[in-house]
């Protein structure tokens, strides 16, 4: 173990003594850019503590804001990469102070730092504590960088007047005479626009996210084409996928209508207009507030919408605004919802007199006014992407450069770049019409059918760029030579060099600043169109963010006449073109490669729809509107529209009057789902009935938890124990510190008993993983989550892998039980299957090293819908992190809107509107273990191998959890000494939630964090449950007052083991817990709902008297779960997952 | 340099009778609107005043221009000019090109009145400051930006060491404020607030030539503002924007009359009984409102 660093850390490195500091301040390129991890290679922790102090110092002081934010993001990663994770340097224990963590959840960064800094000055450093100051070092640089987007937002010419206008005489915007001109039917005229998408073709690394364009303008370029789309096979021919509609309407309200999302209503009064979560109609509030329509400056100003429609379009007058997206799903990666957006913002733009002409193209001063605002848009709905986004409002193909900030900029003296980047259209004469032409010829572009949450990416791609992480700093540079390298083969018509650039790009750079560019759906398509089309596939184009979703394949065209012809137009690869479709053959196939590969991966990986193959054409027009003739107003609104208006029905006019009234009646949040998805729902029902059935679900029990629920006596406030329960950290010899290893005899112990076959692994994988998948209905088991060894590997492949190394070592297999539920048993079946198909074995334990055994449990709860007391627990009475200003009312507004929604579905009714399994529930981890009793797996192993005494319990998402000899000998010694379990605890850091280990009224267990009668108390707990336990087979059994031959003896499903297990489990509590699931519908639309279900929980073991539990603290990189996909990111980059790889024999 | 020309514009359908109202002035006189700008003028130092009007309304223009100009006040020459055919304002004053010469000029909207905050008429800073100068200048005034869609508003830098003097680098006919906050700076001047036209220019003759193409190029002359003519200015000629102390009151707003009758009322001879009659009105009406 290394020296444990001085507690004193008040010794500090003047700032301008500091090497890192020095980096920072540098003016030249090559110490500038030099990264983090090689300045302080080879210090040690004392003198990381002291560059500490001076960088806090610095930034304490420094004006120039990019120097701040660095010196933030490298305080933050030498606490969390090189000193929190530098464990064994640090000495044991250590505490957050719980008073420093509120401050940190109520975003109040800058004193959550003195309170940390103040703890680590008192204490001396601790691997809590370090934990702690990274997380608000993190938190205060995204904030600095947050704070300065929305200034420049804000700020940004054309944008700062909507931010004074507190009232609706200080509107100074009027309609337009000619949308105010009624026809002879005394109609109004109808305003259309019509928008492309934008693709890109050089997927730039996300340069163009604000943190990086606004301070390495230099860096931020990409190539952007316009493009209308068709899905083929369906449409006739690619159009612009966004279509919006404007007009005055005869009734002083704001009519909103989003066809595509089912969602319409009539807002009369102003609150509704910034409540964007309340239904699905956010974007278009967001893009009437940005256009200034609605000022957002007149928020909370107490005044009428019914005043400002006055003064803007006349009395007893309102707007309705109509969108709609073509059936392009979610996650195509085309900047589809900025485009909407952006769309709806020039609509408006022209109504109100803020464009030159009401109808045709915006001319460029108004394409930045509205690709600004659009910015502004995103940012007031709580989101954000890149500034290359509203490209779609662009003609053509365009080349968008970041740019210096020069004196006169808002942000000159602040950041380096500005917000707004510089748009150069590519005319004919730099990318000529053949070259267009070729280019719609060769390339598919598919959606695969995966959406995904880009957050966390986004921030981790920050990150390493402010920290120049040497690998990713190195990828930047290289794309700035492949866009060169596309500039001159879209010159030149070079499709083949076209194609190699972009996919060198994807499979080097791209992947390398963004691992989650790739996955293993992408890499088996990829693979499989190679594998079909050999060399007449010539190249795959990442389309951009993340993987799964919009992506593009480069063919030769099918026929040799073809190829290369000029003259047949930017569309000439789409459907309906000159000659016909050159790739329709190909895509009929490609399409057949991504159903089958969607297929195979669906249920270890989120799809959210089915892949489409589209048609396109580049736009040459941007976005453009028309006024719609009378005659063809029919035929240009969507046909969606009509219906919608039909059903919502007399209810608007009356939901005018009263916001209460307004989601209930017209769209809502009470109505969430759209309309079409209740006979989803219906039908669904019914197989639940029948599912339920045949699980031989426990109605009786259910309607008892049901009528618990709903009379309060059980609840989230229920799960705690009683105030008067005395919680107290450990105490000294409570836990055997094992961080730095088992002596040597407790590891030749353990290898005896390995090499003796004496040990079975536990593998839990009946949950829901909702924390991982956001309550998608997938297998976490099977989630191929990152690429180790060269190849993508699951959570099952890893702990697999683990125990082959083991059982390579020991020279006796090591056998793992994978237990299952009714929601992970069928997939995890099939999986079995496949690989042993695969390895060429017939039987499902192909592995002799690792022979796997499926355990599985049948017992399922069904969800219902949660009390609007647990919500408001949930949300307003326990602590939560609050978000940035704009995301928090986002956030809250959408919880009013999910609490309106348990009101009016039925509080305590059962969940039903959703795929049947989604509807269920597992009933807690507790019963894992109790079903391998039950279903007969575990005897059938002692049957093979009586002298197994040893089980090693884990859940599948811990993973560094693996029959460690050491520990095993550790354990062992334990059961000698009379011990029954060996539980594993690690040292707290700050992401470990959900209790610890803890003296409870002076015993010594294991308590779950929902059951800590104050929230605060479980900082005071230095040791965070792993879940992972050693088992005597034998003491288990005896404390479920079996033997070794009753279970031997037992069939499956033996009425006295099942008896036995329901002993045990009335000694345990029965939590009731909020979990999100996940409701998918539409083109890729997908709603989070929390619901309620119930749980017995592992650890509640620890709390009976009859069962000898030790506790022993190991390694991080041993006990840390991988929850949350955000926490993946620091796991491959902190060693753990090299360590782990290193112990994995795939 | 010197101005000795002035030309009122007053042909307007709308506007038409407005020159032609009756107020009383401060000095507790009756006028009609259009004496009031000709004191303005003559305020000024302006000899010679070129009214634009309706042919039909000559004689009834000339009438209104004999009332007795204000005390101290010399009466300058007055000349009719007719619009032949209702085109717009843009024409309208084109058709003093002749009047004008190649002399700079005053003009004065019609319909607008102007009362100083001081004891400098705004007319005759304006001039002063052209003939100061050398240049062409429009009077401005801070204003909200609610009130943009009313107005031509302009932007540049301030002239350094004169107050309230601006050189115009923009010039925007009723900007959107998204486009005021994008072309019209003006350091200085309140978040909000731009520099608006206050109806009072001094121009160069060198003015009508764009105003003609201008007018010959438009497919509806009655759209053709002052301001796209004023355009050109800007890096053809100096032409400068005076911040001016008084306020104006367009009489062709609703209540426009009434208001600009109080505000002269207010600020003359009769200050005293206008009050006390307005505040008896406010009385009266809250007796009613207490008695039911």
């Amino acid at each position: 173990m290394s020296r444990p660093v001085s507690p004193s850390v008040s010794q500090t490195a003047s700032p301008t003594a500091s090497r890192l500091v020095a980096l920072l301040t540098a003016t030249d390129d090559a110490t500038r850019h030099r990264s983090l991890d090689g300045a302080v290679a080879g210090l040690a922790p004392a003198e990381l503590l002291a560059e500490c102090a001076a960088l806090d110092a610095f930034r304490a002081t420094t004006d120039n804001l990019y120097e701040r934010v660095r010196a933030l993001f490298f305080l933050q990663a030498i606490h969390r990469y090189h000193l929190a994770a530098r464990a064994d340097a640090l000495p044991a224990g250590g505490r957050i102070p719980h008073d420093g963590q509120q401050l940190l959840l109520d975003r109040r960064f800058e004193e959550a730092i003195g309170r940390f800094r103040a703890a680590l000055e008192s204490e001396g450093p601790s691997e809590a504590l370090c934990s702690a100051l990274a997380a608000a070092y993190r938190g205060l640089a995204f904030q600095t960088l947050a704070d300065q987007v929305r200034r420049s937002v804000r700020s940004v010419r054309g944008n700062q007047w909507m931010f004074r206008c507190g009232h609706p005489l200080d509107q100074p915007l009027q309609l337009r005479a000619e949308l105010l001109q009624r026809d002879a039917t005394g109609r109004f005229p109808l305003l259309r626009e019509r928008t492309p998408v934008r693709m890109d073709l050089t997927h730039c690394g996300w340069s163009d996210i604000f943190f990086l364009g606004m301070d390495y303008p230099e860096g931020a370029r990409v190539l952007n084409v316009s493009i209308d789309l068709g899905v083929h096979g369906r449409d006739a021919a690619p159009a612009p996928p966004v279509e919006t509609f404007l007009r005055v309407i005869d009734a002083p309200v704001i009519r909103l209508t989003s066809v595509d999302l089912g969602a319409t209503a009539d807002l009369g009064e102003l609150p509704l207009l910034f409540d964007f979560a309340r239904d699905y109609l956010g974007l278009l509030k967001a893009a009437l507030l940005a256009a200034g329509v609605v000022p957002p400056g007149i928020e909370g100003s107490g005044t009428s919408l019914r005043e400002l429609l006055e003064r803007l379009v006349g009395p007893g007058r309102g707007l309705e605004l109509i969108s709609h997206v073509r059936a392009i799903p979610k996650g195509s990666r085309l900047a589809v919802s900025t485009t909407l957006l952006g769309s709806l913002i020039s609509l408006c733009m022209r109504a109100t007199g803020q464009s030159r002409t009401l109808t045709g193209m915006l001319d460029e001063a108004e394409r930045r006014t509205c690709a600004a605002r659009a910015i502004l848009g995103e940012w007031l709905g709580g989101s954000g992407g890149g500034w290359q986004d509203s490209g779609g409002l662009w003609p053509g193909i365009k080349l968008i450069e970041g740019v210096a900030a020069a004196p006169g900029d808002p942000e000159h003296g602040l950041s380096r770049g500005r917000l707004l980047p510089r748009h150069t259209l590519l005319g004919r004469e730099r990318v000529p019409e053949s070259a267009r032409a070729k280019l719609a010829r060769s390339l598919v572009l598919v959606h695969g059918g995966m959406a995904q949450n880009v957050g966390p990416i986004l921030e981790m791609v920050t990150e390493k760029y402010l920290l120049r992480s040497d690998r990713e700093w190195r990828a930047r540079q290289e794309t700035g030579a492949i866009l060169e390298q596309l500039m001159a083969a879209l010159a030149s018509g070079d499709v083949k060099a076209l194609a190699d650039a972009t996919t060198r790009n994807f499979f080097g750079p791209i992947t390398t600043i963004i691992p989650q560019a790739t996955n293993a759906f992408t890499e088996r398509v990829i693979e499989q169109v190679r594998a079909r089309f050999g060399a007449r596939f010539q190249g795959f184009w990442m389309l951009g963010g993340m993987s799964g979703g919009g992506m593009g394949f480069i063919f030769e065209p099918e026929r040799a006449s073809d190829g290369g012809a000029d003259g047949a137009g930017s569309g000439g690869g789409m459907s309906g073109a000159r000659g016909g479709d050159p790739l329709a053959a190909t895509k009929r196939e490609l399409q057949a490669i991504l159903s089958a590969a969607k297929r195979e991966l669906e249920e270890a990986l989120p799809f959210a729809m089915e892949p489409v193959v589209y048609d396109f054409a580049i736009n040459e027009c941007g976005t453009f509107a028309d006024l719609v003739p009378i005659e063809a107003e029919a035929a240009a609104l969507p046909s969606g529209y009509a219906p919608l208006r039909a059903r919502a029905g007399g209810a608007a006019a009356a939901a005018t009057a009263s916001a209460a009234a307004a989601p209930a009646k017209s769209g809502g949040a009470n109505a969430k789902s759209p309309s079409g998805t209740s006979a989803a729902g219906a039908a669904g029902a019914a197989s639940l009935d029948e599912l339920l059935a045949q699980l031989g679900f426990d109605r009786v029990e259910h309607e008892q938890i049901r009528a618990d629920l709903v009379a309060g006596r059980i609840g989230l406030a229920q799960n705690r124990l009683s105030q008067h329960a005395v919680v107290r950290d450990v105490e000294s010899g409570d836990v055997a510190d094992l961080r730095g290893g088992a002596p040597a005899d407790d590891v030749a112990r353990g290898e005896a008993a390995l090499r003796r076959g004496e040990v079975a692994i536990v593998t839990l994988a009946a949950g829901a993983g909702s924390r991982w998948s956001g309550g998608a209905n997938v297998v976490k088991a099977l989630f191929p989550f990152a690429k180790l060894g060269g190849r993508f590997r699951s959570f099952l492949d890893v702990h697999v892998a683990k125990s082959r190394r083991i059982a390579r070592e020991s020279g006796v297999a090591l056998p793992h039980f994978v237990t299952t539920s009714t929601f992970t048993h069928a997939a995890l079946e099939r999986h079995l299957a496949r690989t042993a198909e695969q390895d060429g074995s017939a039987a499902a334990d192909a592995d002799r090293d690792v022979p796997l055994r499926l355990s599985p449990g049948r017992a399922v709860g069904l969800r219902l819908i949660p009390m609007e007391r647990d919500l408001r627990f949930a949300w307003e009475e326990t602590r939560h992190q609050r978000l940035d200003v704009q995301a928090q009312k986002v956030r809250e507004s959408l919880h009013a809107a999910l609490i309106g929604w348990a009101r009016a579905a039925g509080e305590g009714s059962d969940y039903r509107d959703n795929l049947p399994l989604q509807c269920l529930h597992p009933v807690g981890h507790f019963y894992e273990l109790p079903n391998l009793l039950k279903n007969g797996a575990l005897a059938a192993l002692l049957r093979e191998r009586p002298h197994l005494s040893t089980l090693l319990l884990h859940n599948i998402d811990t993973l560094g959890a693996d029959a460690d000899a050491g520990l095993l000998g550790r354990h062992l010694r334990h059961v000698a000494e009379g011990g029954a379990l060996t539980f594993e605890v690690i040292a707290r850091q700050l992401e470990d939630r959900g209790g610890g280990l803890a003296r409870v009224d002076g015993r010594l267990r294991l308590v779950e964090g929902l059951a800590l009668p104050r929230e605060e108390q479980e900082l005071e707990l230095r040791w965070y449950n792993s879940m992972t336990t050693w088992i005597d087979v034998d003491a288990l059994l005896a404390c479920f007052g079996l033997t070794r031959a009753q279970l031997l003896a037992a069939a499956p499903d033996d009425a006295t083991v099942a008896a036995a297990v329901r002993r045990v489990a009335a000694q345990l509590p029965t939590y009731v817990t909020l979990k999100d699931v996940k409701k998918r519908w539409g083109h890729g639309q997908e709603d989070v709902f929390p619901v309620t279900q119930f749980e017995k929980l592992w650890s509640d073991l620890t709390a009976l008297p009859n069962l000898a539990c030790r506790f022993v603290a190991v390694p991080r990189v041993r006990g840390q779960q991988l929850k949350d996909p955000a926490q993946l990111d620091p796991w491959l980059r902190d060693g753990s997952a090299a360590a782990i790889t290193a112990r994995c024999a795939f | 340099m010197k101005i000795r020309k002035a030309v009122i514009t007053a042909a307007g359908p709308e506007q038409r009778e407005l020159p032609l109202q009756r107020l009383v002035d401060r000095d507790g006189a009756a006028k009609s609107a259009l004496r009031l700008l000709l004191d303005e003028a003559a305020a000024a130092g302006i000899g010679e005043v070129a009214l634009v009007v309706h042919p039909d309304d000559r004689q009834r223009y000339l009438a209104a221009a004999g009332d007795a100009p204000a005390p101290g006040s010399a009466a300058p020459r007055v000349t009719c000019l007719s619009q032949p055919a209702p085109r717009g304002y843009a024409d309208a004053l084109l058709q003093a090109r002749a009047f004008v010469g190649d002399e700079p000029f005053l003009h004065l909207v019609g319909d607008h009145l102007f009362l100083p905050r001081g004891a400098t008429r705004p007319a005759a800073e304006l001039v002063a400051v052209a003939e100061r100068e050398g240049a062409a200048v429009s009077a401005v005034q801070a204003t909200r930006e609610a009130h943009l869609r009313e107005y031509g508003a302009v932007g540049g830098p301030r002239v350094p060491g004169k107050e309230r003097l601006f050189a115009i680098d923009a010039v925007v006919e009723k900007p959107t404020p998204t486009e005021a906050e994008q072309k019209l700076f003006v350091p200085g001047l309140r978040a909000g607030h731009y520099l608006c036209f206050f109806g009072m220019h001094v121009l160069p003759a060198a003015l009508f030539e764009p105003l003609a193409v201008a007018l010959h190029a438009a497919a509806d002359p009655r759209k053709v503002s002052l301001t796209e003519a004023l355009a050109t200015l800007p890096g053809r000629a100096r032409w400068l924007a005076l911040e001016v102390e008084a306020t104006r009151f367009n009489l062709g707003e609703k209540y426009g009359l009434l208001i600009a009758q109080l505000a002269l009322g207010l600020s003359g001879d009769d200050r005293d009984d206008v009050l006390a009659q307005v505040t008896e009105l406010l009385l009266a009406r809250e007796k009613g409102r207490a008695s039911r």
